[in-house]
């Protein structure tokens, strides 16, 4: 059997009194992409931040690489998170904030111009991302998540803002990751998307 | 109903068929509210206000009418600043986006917006006139010496609000304001040195510095124009009068031409400052003044230094400094007020011969505001951590690069504008060190020495979280105090003024023991820094 990178077991949590998840259980192994699929409101989101460490859960436990995920630097070394979009640093330009991921973590799964050419943003490297289309930030997001080397991946809802063209290239990106060695566990509506991998309900049922 | 459609629809019309949907239209009652409200101001306002206008009379010394005169200009400038950047012609939310874009008259809709406008120009220029008359002082005829910096100052105002409208309208106009602004801003300079120069030339009279110019320079008109003769005052302010008549009725015909674009771009912007004035939240503005900036900014990248992660991180606010080249020529410039004030407030008057309370507070919030405006990566992060956490850098470490150029640049200009209280005289010139010799103007060492207590004030200023609205409201004889907002207000405010104690306590004993006060300086700067960033490291949160 394959290394267990992500485990989530009997996770519930209530937010407010209402329960949203409700004793669900997930294994994620070394090189696996696993998706997360439902309608809105089914805890997809949820679920991604108790994997993240960032909601506490009422029931159950989760590991991620072995130990209790934790809002500190050492955790976020390892694991990548791509939420909503981001608060960019004001005055830097898109290349600049992918030097900068490449720079403090001190190697990178690519180059800037290499992930400029990748993510189709070539030609608006020098912008600021407040000027940049809402489906142009989403892809200097997504560059500055896997710019930088991490064993995990947690996405919510890649898909947002990008045009079909690319969110086939996002499906290759991701399998990439995967096949590297990465883990990958991700939100998504989008059903090629989901298709990349091992599909999974927020009520716990394998759905294929 | 018979407003839509209907080509006899006025402004008015609509907007009085708005109020008549309204849940309460305002009634007798709010009208007697609004009214008494006028009476008891003026009521309360009477006497303070009489007082101080009986001790306008009689002549100023020409150092501190020229300290004064530069703050009204500095003010001046500034409200025509502000009135620039809030438009000025601009409209609330539901207008903007219901009646601009409509086939209604763009005056009429514009009318009520220019209608306040005219009115706060009126109450600023009439502050900023009987400001500069406090400044100048009235030797004699004071009832007409009023009424002319009154006329005089609300002339400046409506004429610069107009320029301003007119500018909004063609930007051609803009080229005058932003002219005329320069030109005040390079007459306060001016005054400025007269002022400081002034009380340095004074106290080095001994040593017979030849400081001649350009203090005489200014003093000499500065006294002339304190006692100018009635006539001239009428000349000239009849003069400034009938230029602002003429820009006010040049910019009310120009109302019916004003673009969409923008009274919508400047609707936004306002309706931002509403917001933030509604939820109580002012880094909100910060942050749409910010992204406006560099929304209008063409940028060019440059590579990313290899350095240690913690300081790759804090390199963000390194670069964004440089590029603003022109807050960072304005620092220096700045690091003068604290002069300027001593000598408008009439030179030392504070304990052992230090200056006033209000000109120490002075340094300490300019110290403050400097560093504040160099923690942007910290503030952003405690905004919203997503791209903290993709760096994965400890909190301890990025605080503490993050901590340095905030410490660099506050320290530098605490320490200039020591020595400008220094050389205004505010400040004894020769303090004992702890050794027993004396060395002239050490005050500025100061500065590097309270850097590091700034910086942790500022960056525990960046990292406070939004105004809690459920803390308690404490009832005092002097009415209701929300401590929510009073909490917020003061956090990193706190740190900056505990870390500082030793240098507040140098200013309020003068020359003795102030060696032993420069250490403590520096040793509680370093340890309020080293203890907020340790603790910074122990909260949750990246």
């Amino acid at each position: 059997m394959s290394e267990a990178i992500i485990v989530a077991h009997e996770v519930s949590v209530e937010l407010g009194g209402n329960p949203v998840l409700a004793g669900v259980s997930l294994t994620a192994s070394r090189g696996e992409v696993v998706a997360l699929v439902g309608p809105n409101g089914s805890g997809k989101s949820t679920l991604l931040r108790c994997l993240a460490g960032l909601q506490p859960v009422t029931s159950g436990h989760v590991t991620v690489l072995g130990a209790e995920p934790v809002d500190e630097a050492a955790f976020w070394r390892q694991v990548a998170l791509m939420g909503d979009e981001p608060a960019w640093y004001p005055g830097l330009t898109g290349r600049e904030h992918l030097e900068l991921m490449a720079a403090v973590h001190g190697e990178s799964r690519m180059t800037a111009d290499e992930a400029l050419e990748l993510f189709g943003l070539d030609g608006r490297a020098d912008a600021s991302p407040l000027n940049l289309s809402t489906g142009q930030r989403q892809r200097l997001h997504l560059a500055a998540t896997l710019i930088r080397p991490s064993r995990v991946l947690l996405l919510d809802e890649p898909e947002r803002g990008l045009d079909a063209a690319f969110r086939t290239r996002l499906g290759v990106l991701v399998e990439e990751y995967a096949a590297e060695g990465g883990t990958v566990v991700m939100a998504t509506h989008d059903p090629e998307l989901a298709g990349r991998g091992c599909r999974m309900s927020p009520t716990g049922q394998l759905t294929s | 109903m018979n407003i839509p459609g209907r080509s006899t629809a006025t402004p008015s019309s609509v907007r009085a068929f708005v109020r008549s949907r309204r849940a309460r239209p305002a009634g007798a009652l709010d009208r007697y509210v609004a009214v008494f409200g006028v009476l008891m101001t003026a009521a309360v306002l009477g006497n303070p206000l009489s007082a101080a206008l009986a001790g306008l009379a009689g002549r100023v010394e020409p150092a501190r009418a020229a300290a004064g005169l530069a703050l009204v200009a500095v003010a001046y400038a500034g409200f025509v600043a502000v009135a620039r950047l809030a438009g000025p012609v601009a409209l609330p939310a539901a207008d903007a986006a219901w009646l601009v874009l409509s086939p209604l008259d763009r005056r009429g809709v514009l009318a009520r917006t220019a209608r306040v406008l005219l009115v706060t120009a009126v109450v600023v220029g009439a502050v900023l006139g009987l400001a500069a008359l406090a400044a100048l002082g009235a030797p004699d005829q004071l009832v007409w010496r009023l009424l002319g910096a009154v006329v005089l100052g609300v002339s400046a105002t409506t004429g610069g609000v107009a320029l301003a409208v007119l500018g909004q309208v063609t930007p051609s106009w803009n080229g005058w304001l932003t002219a005329v602004t320069t030109a005040l801003l390079a007459v306060a300079v001016l005054l400025t040195v007269a002022a400081v120069g002034g009380r340095w030339r004074a106290a080095f009279e001994p040593v017979a510095v030849p400081l001649t110019w350009p203090a005489t320079a200014a003093e000499v008109p500065l006294a002339a124009l304190g006692g100018a003769p009635l006539t001239w005052v009428a000349a000239v302010t009849g003069g400034a009068a009938l230029g602002a008549a003429l820009l006010v009725r040049q910019a009310w015909s120009a109302l019916g031409r004003m673009p969409a674009r923008a009274v919508l771009a400047a609707s936004l912007r306002v309706g931002h400052v509403t917001r933030a004035a509604t939820v109580l939240d002012p880094s909100a503005l910060t942050w749409a003044a910010e992204d406006n900036h560099w929304r209008s900014r063409r940028l060019r990248s440059r590579p990313w230094p290899p350095l240690p992660a913690p300081f790759a991180l804090a390199w963000h606010d390194w670069r964004r400094a440089v590029r603003r080249p022109g807050r960072l020529v304005a620092l220096p410039a700045t690091a003068v007020m604290p002069a300027v004030l001593v000598q408008a407030l009439g030179g030392p008057v504070g304990a052992a011969g230090g200056p006033p309370l209000v000109v120490v507070a002075s340094v300490l919030a300019g110290a403050l505001a400097v560093a504040v405006a160099h923690t942007a990566g910290a503030r952003r992060d405690g905004d919203n951590p997503a791209l903290s956490r993709l760096a994965g850098v400890g909190r301890r470490p990025a605080l503490a690069a993050r901590a340095l150029l905030p410490a660099l640049l506050s320290g530098a200009w605490a320490a200039a504008a020591l020595a400008g209280l220094t050389l205004a005289g505010a400040l004894p010139t020769a303090p004992a060190t702890g050794s027993g010799t004396y060395l002239d103007g050490a005050w500025w060492l100061f500065g590097p020495a309270m850097a590091p207590a700034v910086a942790a004030g500022a960056l525990r200023m960046a990292r406070r979280r939004p105004v809690d609205h459920s803390m308690p409201v404490i009832d005092t004889p002097g009415g209701a105090v929300p401590t929510g907002p009073l909490f917020w207000a003061l956090t990193g405010v706190d740190l900056a003024v505990l870390g500082c104690l030793p240098a507040l306590a140098a200013f309020a004993v003068g020359t003795d023991g102030i060696g032993v006060l420069l250490a403590a300086q520096t040793i509680t700067g370093l340890a309020v820094l080293a203890a907020s960033t340790l603790r910074a490291g122990s909260a949750n949160g990246t």
